[in-house]
C-alpha cells in the first residue's frame, strides 16, 4: 500500500522548474531574451510560491520539516540512511536548499541583469549602475555553472540511491506515492484552499516585480 | 575595374584614418569584397571593408582592441539610452551624448574590420563570415549608419515616443549584425 509523500503543488514545482532550467539554458544560449525574461518571470513566480508552500504547505514540503543542522545529517549517515518520516532527508535537505538557494540568486540576479548590447534589461536593472548591472550579469552567466553542477549531483544522488541503497525516488516525484516502512510517519496534506492562496500571493508578488516594482522604480 | 580601384582607395583612406599601415600593394580578388551591391563608391562610402590586411600583426591587434573598445562603448550608450527612455523624467542630455557616440562611430565601423582580424588574429567575436560575405556585411553597416544618423536627427527634440521607435530602429541594426557575425566572447 503506497502513502503519499509529496503532494501536487510540490510536484508541479519540481517538474516545472525541471522545464523552465532547460528552457533558461536555451533561450540564454542562443540570445532569445524577451522569451529568455518570461522564462524568468514564470521561474520568480514558481520560487516565490515554493517558499510559501514551505512555510504554509503539507509536511513534506515545510522548511521547518527537513531544513536541519548537521548534527541531524551525521546521523542519518551514521544510521546508515534511514528517517523516519515521509520527504526530504536530512542529506537530501542540502541539496534541496542548496537547489532552492541558487535558483533565488539565478532569478534574483537576472532581474538586475542587461544585456551586453543594452537590448533588453531585466525590470529592476534600473535600480543599479549600469556598471553594477554588468557585474551582476556576469554573475548571473558565472552561476549557471554552478547550478549545473548542483543539478549534476541532484542526479548522481537519485541514481545512487536506486542503485546501491535499492529506493526508488523518482517514481514519488511523478505519482506522488511511496511504500514506506513501517513506522514512518506519511505526509499530512495541507487543504486545497491554501494552495490557492500561496498562488494569489506569489502571482501578485511576480506582477509587481515584473511591472518594475512600482512606484519604488526610478 | 574602376568602382575596383575607388573601393580601393576608399579603404586605404579609411585604413589611414583609423591609423592603420598604407599599404599600397593593390589586391584585387581582395578589393572586390568592397565592390559590392552599393551604389558607386564614392569618397563618402564608409562602409566598405578595407580591402589590405594590417601590414604586422601588432598593427591588427592594435585594430582589434580598438575595434572592441568601440563596440563596449556603443553598448554602454546603448544602455544608456535605454534608461533614459525608461525614466521619469527623461535627462535629454544623456540621451543626445550616447546619439553623438553612435552617430561618431558609425563611419570609422567599416574600418575596423580589415581582412586578418578574424578570429585567427586573436580573442575577437568577429566571425569569419564577415570577410567571405563582404557585401552583405556591408549592406549591414549601411543601415546601422542610417540609423544612427536618424537617431541623431530625432535627439535634437524633446519627444519620448519618437526617440523610443527610432532608438528601436537602431537596436535592430545592431541585433541584426551581430546575430549573423558576432560569436559570444567572454571578456
Amino acid at each position: 500500500m503506497k502513502q503519499r509523500v509529496w503532494d501536487l503543488p510540490t510536484r508541479l514545482f519540481h517538474w516545472s522548474i525541471v522545464l523552465l532550467v532547460a528552457l533558461a539554458w536555451w533561450t540564454g544560449e542562443t540570445e532569445e531574451y524577451d522569451f529568455h525574461l518570461w522564462v524568468g518571470y514564470a521561474a520568480l513566480f514558481a520560487l516565490t510560491f515554493r517558499i510559501l508552500w514551505g512555510l504554509f504547505g503539507s509536511s513534506t514540503a515545510r522548511f521547518s520539516a527537513f531544513v536541519r543542522g548537521p548534527v541531524a545529517v551525521i546521523r542519518y549517515l551514521r544510521d546508515r540512511f534511514s528517517w523516519p518520516s515521509a520527504g526530504h532527508s536530512p542529506l537530501g535537505a542540502l541539496s534541496v536548499v542548496a537547489l532552492l538557494a541558487l535558483l533565488i540568486f539565478q532569478v534574483v540576479s537576472g532581474l538586475f541583469a542587461a544585456d551586453e548590447d543594452g537590448l533588453v534589461n531585466g525590470p529592476l536593472a534600473s535600480f543599479v549602475s549600469i556598471d553594477l548591472s554588468d557585474a551582476i550579469t556576469e554573475l548571473h552567466e558565472e552561476a549557471f555553472n554552478i547550478l549545473l553542477a548542483l543539478i549534476a549531483l541532484h542526479v548522481a544522488a537519485i541514481l545512487f540511491y536506486r542503485l546501491v541503497l535499492r529506493k526508488k525516488l523518482l517514481g514519488p516525484m511523478i505519482t506522488g506515492r511511496a511504500a514506506l516502512d513501517p513506522g514512518v510517519a506519511p505526509m499530512r496534506a495541507a487543504p486545497v484552499w491554501r494552495a490557492l492562496a500561496c498562488a494569489a500571493a506569489a502571482l501578485a508578488f511576480t506582477l509587481w516585480i515584473v511591472a518594475g516594482a512600482p512606484p519604488f522604480r526610478p | 575595374m574602376r568602382i575596383a580601384l575607388f573601393a580601393v582607395t576608399a579603404s586605404l583612406a579609411a585604413l589611414a584614418a583609423c591609423g592603420g599601415p598604407e599599404t599600397s600593394q593593390a589586391n584585387n580578388s581582395q578589393a572586390n569584397i568592397g565592390n559590392s551591391a552599393s551604389p558607386p563608391a564614392t569618397a563618402g562610402n564608409t562602409a566598405a571593408l578595407p580591402a589590405q590586411p594590417p601590414a604586422s600583426k601588432e598593427e591588427a591587434l592594435k585594430i582589434m582592441h580598438e575595434r572592441h573598445e568601440m563596440m563596449e562603448g556603443l553598448g554602454k550608450a546603448s544602455k544608456e539610452i535605454k534608461r533614459q527612455l525608461d525614466a521619469t523624467p527623461t535627462d535629454i542630455s544623456v540621451i543626445r551624448r550616447a546619439a553623438t557616440a553612435y552617430y561618431d562611430a558609425a563611419p570609422k565601423m567599416a574600418s575596423l574590420f580589415p581582412p586578418g582580424t578574424g578570429p585567427d588574429m586573436g580573442k575577437t567575436g568577429a566571425k569569419p563570415a564577415i570577410w567571405q560575405n563582404g557585401a552583405d556585411f556591408e549592406a549591414h553597416i549601411r543601415d546601422f549608419q542610417a540609423a544612427t544618423r536618424a537617431f541623431a536627427d530625432t535627439a535634437a527634440h524633446i519627444d519620448r515616443d519618437a526617440l523610443r521607435a527610432s532608438f528601436g530602429d537602431l537596436q535592430k541594426t545592431c541585433k541584426g549584425c551581430h546575430d549573423k557575425y558576432r560569436a559570444e566572447m567572454k571578456h
